[in-house]
C-alpha cells in the first residue's frame, strides 16, 4: 500500500510533560492508560476520539504525548488532571508543545540526583533521602510497597 | 499585581513542607501563596501569607471563631460555605475575607442576595482546582456547574474571586497556565483568571480614598 502524500496526512502535535516526583520509573503502557482515562473523563469519548492521544515515549522523567493538531490545548488541560499511574501518585507538568519530537528533545533537561543520600527517621518511620538541585529533598518511606513520600527542603531537614 | 495561589495545605496536613511548596509555586509562576494551617515561618523566595479556615455549622459559631487569636493573626480568613441562609449571613461579617468550598454546597446555596452583599463588602468566593483535578464523573460535573454559576453571578455583581489549588502536596500544585486551562472548562476567560489570581492582594489592601496627613 502506498503511503498517503504528506499534504493528505493528519497533522500532529506533540506535548512534552515532566513527571513528578523526580526519579519515579513508570511503564509507558500504564502512563498511556492514565492519560486516556484522564482525557476521556474530562473531554468525553467524542473529543478523545478526535484528539487521538497517544504516549510516544516515556523516559528520563519526561513523557511525550501525541495528539491531532488543534487539540493540544485540551490534551494539556487533561494532562493536568492525571494524578496517578498504576497506584503511583504522580503529576504531569506540561513543558512545551511542538510539531516535532526533535524540538521537544531539546527541551528535555535531565533530572540529576545529587550525592549525599542517606536515611532519616521521622516519627517512627525511616525514610530514604534523595537530594535534587535547588535544595529539594524527597523522602521515600523504606519498605516494599505503598511507600509514603514526603517533600522537604534541605532547611526543613536540618531543622529536624 | 501579584499572582497568588489562595490555598495550600502543607505538612503535617499534607506531605510537603511550606518551604518546598513555596519553591514549587515560584517555579509554577506564582508570586505569593496563602498557606492554611502551616508553620508560622515564612520561607524565602515567594511571599507566603497565613490563612485560617473556619468550618462552622452556625453563624453564631463563626462569630465566636473569628475572635479566636489564631484567626485574628491570619492574613486571610476563610469560611466554608453552607446553606443559603448561612452564606447570606457570613458574607456580611466584617472579619470574613473569603467564602470557600462552594463546590460542595447545594445548588443556589450562594445566590444573588449573597453575591450582592459579597460585592458590597469585598468578600471573595474561592474557586478550588482540587475538585476539577481529583474528582471524576458526576461529582466533577457538579463542581463545574457550581463554578459556572458563581462565574455568572460574579459577572453580574462584581464580587472578587480567588483561585486556589488546595494542594496538600507538590503533586497537587498546578502552574498558572494549567490553572487557566482548567478554569476555561467552566467558561472563565484568561483575563478573568488573571484578575482572580491577583485578587488576594486587592482584598488585603483595598482601594481607599487618599487621606491627607498634615
Amino acid at each position: 500500500m502506498r503511503p498517503r502524500p504528506p499534504a493528505m496526512r493528519t497533522k500532529r502535535r506533540y506535548v512534552l510533560a515532566r513527571i513528578l516526583p523526580s526519579g519515579v520509573e513508570l511503564d509507558q503502557k500504564q502512563v498511556y492508560l492514565s492519560v486516556i482515562e484522564a482525557v476521556t473523563s474530562l473531554l468525553g469519548d467524542a473529543a478523545a476520539g478526535l484528539a487521538q492521544p497517544a504516549v510516544v515515549f516515556c523516559e528520563g522523567g519526561y513523557v511525550v504525548v501525541r495528539c491531532r493538531r488543534g487539540t493540544e490545548k485540551d490534551i494539556a488541560v487533561a494532562l493536568a488532571t492525571v494524578t496517578a499511574v498504576a497506584d503511583e501518585r504522580i503529576a504531569l507538568r506540561t513543558v512545551a508543545t511542538s510539531g516535532t519530537i526533535h524540538a521537544l528533545r531539546r527541551r528535555m533537561k535531565p533530572v540529576r540526583q545529587l550525592s549525599g543520600d542517606g536515611e532519616v527517621k521521622i516519627g517512627e518511620t525511616y525514610f530514604a533521602v534523595y537530594r535534587y538541585p535547588r535544595q529539594k529533598v524527597d523522602l521515600v518511606e523504606k519498605g516494599i510497597k505503598h511507600q509514603k513520600s514526603l517533600f522537604f527542603t534541605e532547611a526543613d531537614l536540618e531543622e529536624r | 499585581m501579584k499572582i497568588t495561589d489562595a490555598g495550600l495545605h502543607p505538612y503535617p496536613a499534607g506531605d510537603s513542607t511550606v518551604a518546598r511548596m513555596a519553591l514549587e509555586a515560584a517555579e509554577l509562576g506564582f508570586d505569593s501563596a496563602v498557606v492554611i494551617g502551616g508553620a508560622a515561618h515564612r520561607p524565602p523566595g515567594i511571599e507566603v501569607l497565613q490563612g485560617a479556615v473556619i468550618s462552622a455549622a452556625s453563624v453564631k459559631e463563626v462569630l465566636k471563631r473569628v475572635r479566636d487569636p489564631a484567626v485574628r493573626r491570619a492574613d486571610l480568613v476563610y469560611v466554608d460555605a453552607g446553606e443559603i441562609a448561612f452564606n447570606r449571613a457570613i458574607v456580611s461579617i466584617k472579619e470574613v475575607n473569603v467564602v470557600r468550598s462552594i463546590h460542595a454546597t447545594r445548588r443556589n446555596a450562594f445566590d444573588h442576595v449573597a453575591a450582592r452583599t459579597a460585592a458590597e463588602r469585598d468578600v471573595a468566593v474561592n474557586i478550588s482546582m482540587a475538585p476539577i483535578i481529583h474528582l471524576r464523573g458526576t461529582k466533577r460535573q457538579r463542581a463545574l456547574q457550581r463554578y459556572a454559576d458563581i462565574l455568572s453571578l460574579q459577572r453580574r455583581y462584581g464580587f472578587p474571586l480567588t483561585i486556589s489549588s488546595d494542594a496538600r502536596s507538590i503533586l497537587g500544585q498546578r502552574s498558572v497556565r494549567e490553572t487557566r486551562g482548567l478554569c476555561a472548562l467552566f467558561g472563565m476567560t484568561g483575563a478573568e483568571v488573571t484578575e482572580a489570581l491577583s485578587s488576594v492582594g486587592r482584598i488585603l489592601e483595598p482601594h481607599r480614598p487618599v487621606k491627607v496627613v498634615e
